[in-house]
């Protein structure tokens, strides 16, 4: 009965958070461009370097469009954590919490809103990268198996991004914390795969980044020739990040929001 | 649940308060120990100004704050260890919360009854009956970005009854609205208490508000209540006259000012009119006339009133009163508890 409730509640309150976002577009324009902007210009630009025996015969296109995908996800997260702000400064929050609704629901649901836009504009990404030759030898399984990881990947940026929201209460604060984003994004086998990483700090940055694991899979399924150990780390990768966070942001608003 | 035990024999006791304190993590001290005692039915109103402490008590007694002592109950139920079950018999607009701007009326109230058990349906109609009560028919299906601040509190008021809460708490309800809206909205909390019997709970800055909507009032001054008691009571116990004197030319009502305050220390300008407050009106009318005349300011009307909820307000919001008829201040005088305890 009671993680019935929960699950309406969540429902609802997603519900209600995927509308206001939807009347509020071009919320989501900027980081869908950057996506879209890194998949054509590191294609055009880097596109020769997919001749290079390390990739193994894959091509750039296929290589690459994995960095597009999971960058849409880390900003599109970031977007959860900007919408709960606009709610804790609206104080329409306020309201939210005076009603019997769990706390949990009240961070789950801004967290899942930012997964399902993460998936959309995954499918978003892939269908242009399709448009630039972009060959699936894994077919529709391999794609939605992308799609899922992109999601699930967002959803775990989602909880970081509405823990630090809720813990600052402060957009900038909020802003500033995406800057993860960096770090995650490009020390890792980001360009080039791991064997012509030239430094070695590099490498071991790259070995204890997470992303990787994610780049990693990713890759392996949209080669068509998808080995299980790169996806399931990839798998294990998404679930421990997207547990953590979405453990920290539940424990977080127990705290703040019983004496705030 | 032990909680519930508790309700017994104080079941007609909307509201109670003992000892209840908030000291801020900065160290300001918002309430110094307040004790309330509302009855079911009744409009009560917590009257006091800039940073009494209205907005802390609120937000403890509707489960936003955790007070730093004392307790206090809604219906029996303990707002600190019942919290959900508080939130499902209080309706609430508070001072400073608002609703998503993105949404329409319509929507906000339909999620909000959702949120509170409805189902699609339910809540749908919920809405609409809501919204046509509340004077927002019109508006129903607009973006709440485009009301204007009179219909943003009507909004606030309809959210807060949705789900038909057997006690409504406002916070400054008509603060910043214009005439017209306050008195708008004074009838429309007049309706809800009347129709559903709904117990109201209200802060506000303005005696005029306490005095015209409020069963009983307890004046809040520095986070600790001064004064409790019934508006007439209240302005009985004010044991004064007040003197209102319209000099002929507005231009002279500072100088009359200073000749009034010579009679009667602690006259006021309101208006253009300078009001001022004595213990015999006879014979300070005759001392203010002969002073004023002989300042050579013409007057245009005296006027020997009864007290206002102003007046009162003045004296026991006073951090020391002028003479010594000031009363000393009473801690809930003849609240529910006064006799038995
Ligand atoms: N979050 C807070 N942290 C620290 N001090 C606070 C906080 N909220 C309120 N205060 C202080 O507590 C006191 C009471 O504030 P409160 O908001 O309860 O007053 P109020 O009667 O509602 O005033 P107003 O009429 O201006 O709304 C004030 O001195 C205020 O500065
Ligand atoms: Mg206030």
């Amino acid at each position: 009965m009671r993680t019935l409730r929960l699950a309406a509640d969540v429902w609802l309150l997603t519900a209600r958070a995927l509308k206001v976002t939807l009347r509020e577009p071009w919320s989501v324009v900027p980081n869908v461009a950057i996506s879209l902007f890194f998949l054509l210009v590191y294609n055009a630009g880097l596109g020769g370097i997919g001749r290079l025996s390390a990739f193994g015969g894959m091509p750039y296109l296929s290589f690459i469009l994995p960095v597009a995908l999971v960058s849409g996800s880390v900003g599109g997260a970031g977007a959860a954590g900007q919408a709960l702000i606009r709610d804790l400064e609206s104080r329409y929050f306020t309201k939210l919490r005076l009603t019997p609704v769990s706390r949990t629901a009240l961070v789950v649901a801004p967290m899942l809103s930012g997964m399902i836009q993460v998936g959309a504009q995954t499918v978003l990404i892939l269908l242009v990268a399709l448009a630039l030759g972009l060959k699936l030898p894994g077919g529709p399984a391999a794609a939605v198996a992308v799609v899922l990881l992109a999601a699930g990947w967002g959803l775990g940026f989602a909880g970081y991004a509405v823990a630090v929201a809720l813990r600052s209460r402060s957009g900038r604060t909020a802003q500033a914390a995406t800057f993860v984003f960096f770090p995650l994004l490009f020390l890792s086998d980001t360009f080039v795969p791991m064997t012509l990483i030239k430094a070695g700090w590099m490498r071991v940055a790259a070995h204890i980044n997470p992303t990787t694991y994610v780049f990693d899979a990713m890759r392996s399924l949209l080669s068509g020739a998808a080995q299980p150990a790169p996806v399931v780390r990839g798998i294990l990768a998404v679930l421990a990040l997207a547990a953590v966070t979405l453990g920290w942001a539940v424990y977080t608003a127990q705290r703040t929001l019983r004496d705030a | 649940m032990a909680e519930w035990t508790e309700t017994k024999g104080t079941s007609n006791l909307a509201v109670t308060a003992a000892g209840l304190r908030k000291r801020y993590a900065d160290g300001t001290v918002a309430l110094d120990g307040i004790g309330l005692a509302v009855s079911e039915g009744e409009i009560f109103g917590l009257l006091g100004p800039n940073g009494a402490g209205k907005s802390t008590a609120l937000q403890i007694l509707t489960t936003l704050l955790i007070p730093t002592a004392g307790q206090a109950q809604v219906f029996g139920l303990d707002v600190v260890r019942c919290q959900a079950a508080v939130r499902r018999v209080i309706g609430v607009a508070l001072q400073e919360t608002g609703v998503d701007p993105l949404l329409t009326g319509v929507e906000a109230l339909e999620l909000q009854a959702r949120l509170h058990g409805a189902r699609r349906a339910e809540a749908l109609r919920r809405a609409r009956e809501l919204s046509e009560r509340l004077q927002l028919e019109g508006f129903a299906n607009r973006r709440i970005a485009g009301y204007s601040g009179g219909m943003r509190r009507r909004l606030d008021l309809a959210m807060g009854l949705v789900h038909r809460p057997r006690i409504l708490f406002l916070d400054e309800p008509t603060t910043g609205l214009d005439p017209l809206s306050r008195k708008a909205l004074w009838d429309l909390v007049r309706a809800v208490h009347a129709e559903a019997g709904t117990t109201v709970f209200l802060s506000t800055q303005y005696l005029e508000e306490a005095d015209a909507l409020c069963d009983r009032i307890a004046i809040l001054r520095a986070g600790r209540i001064v004064a409790e008691d019934t508006p007439a009571r209240l302005k009985g116990r004010m044991r004064r006259d007040v003197i209102e004197l319209v000099p002929a030319d507005a231009a002279h009502c500072k100088a009359l000012l200073v000749v009034a305050d010579g009679v009667a220390p602690g006259a006021a300008i309101d208006r253009e009119t300078v009001r001022v407050a004595v213990a015999d009106g006879a014979a300070a009318a005759r001392a203010l006339l002969a002073a004023a005349d002989g300042a050579g300011i013409a007057l245009a009307g005296l006027r020997v009133a009864p007290p206002t909820l102003d007046d009162v307000f003045i004296e026991l919001t006073r951090d020391q009163g002028a003479d010594g008829t000031v009363m000393p201040p009473r801690l809930v005088p003849d609240g529910p508890f006064g006799g038995g305890a």
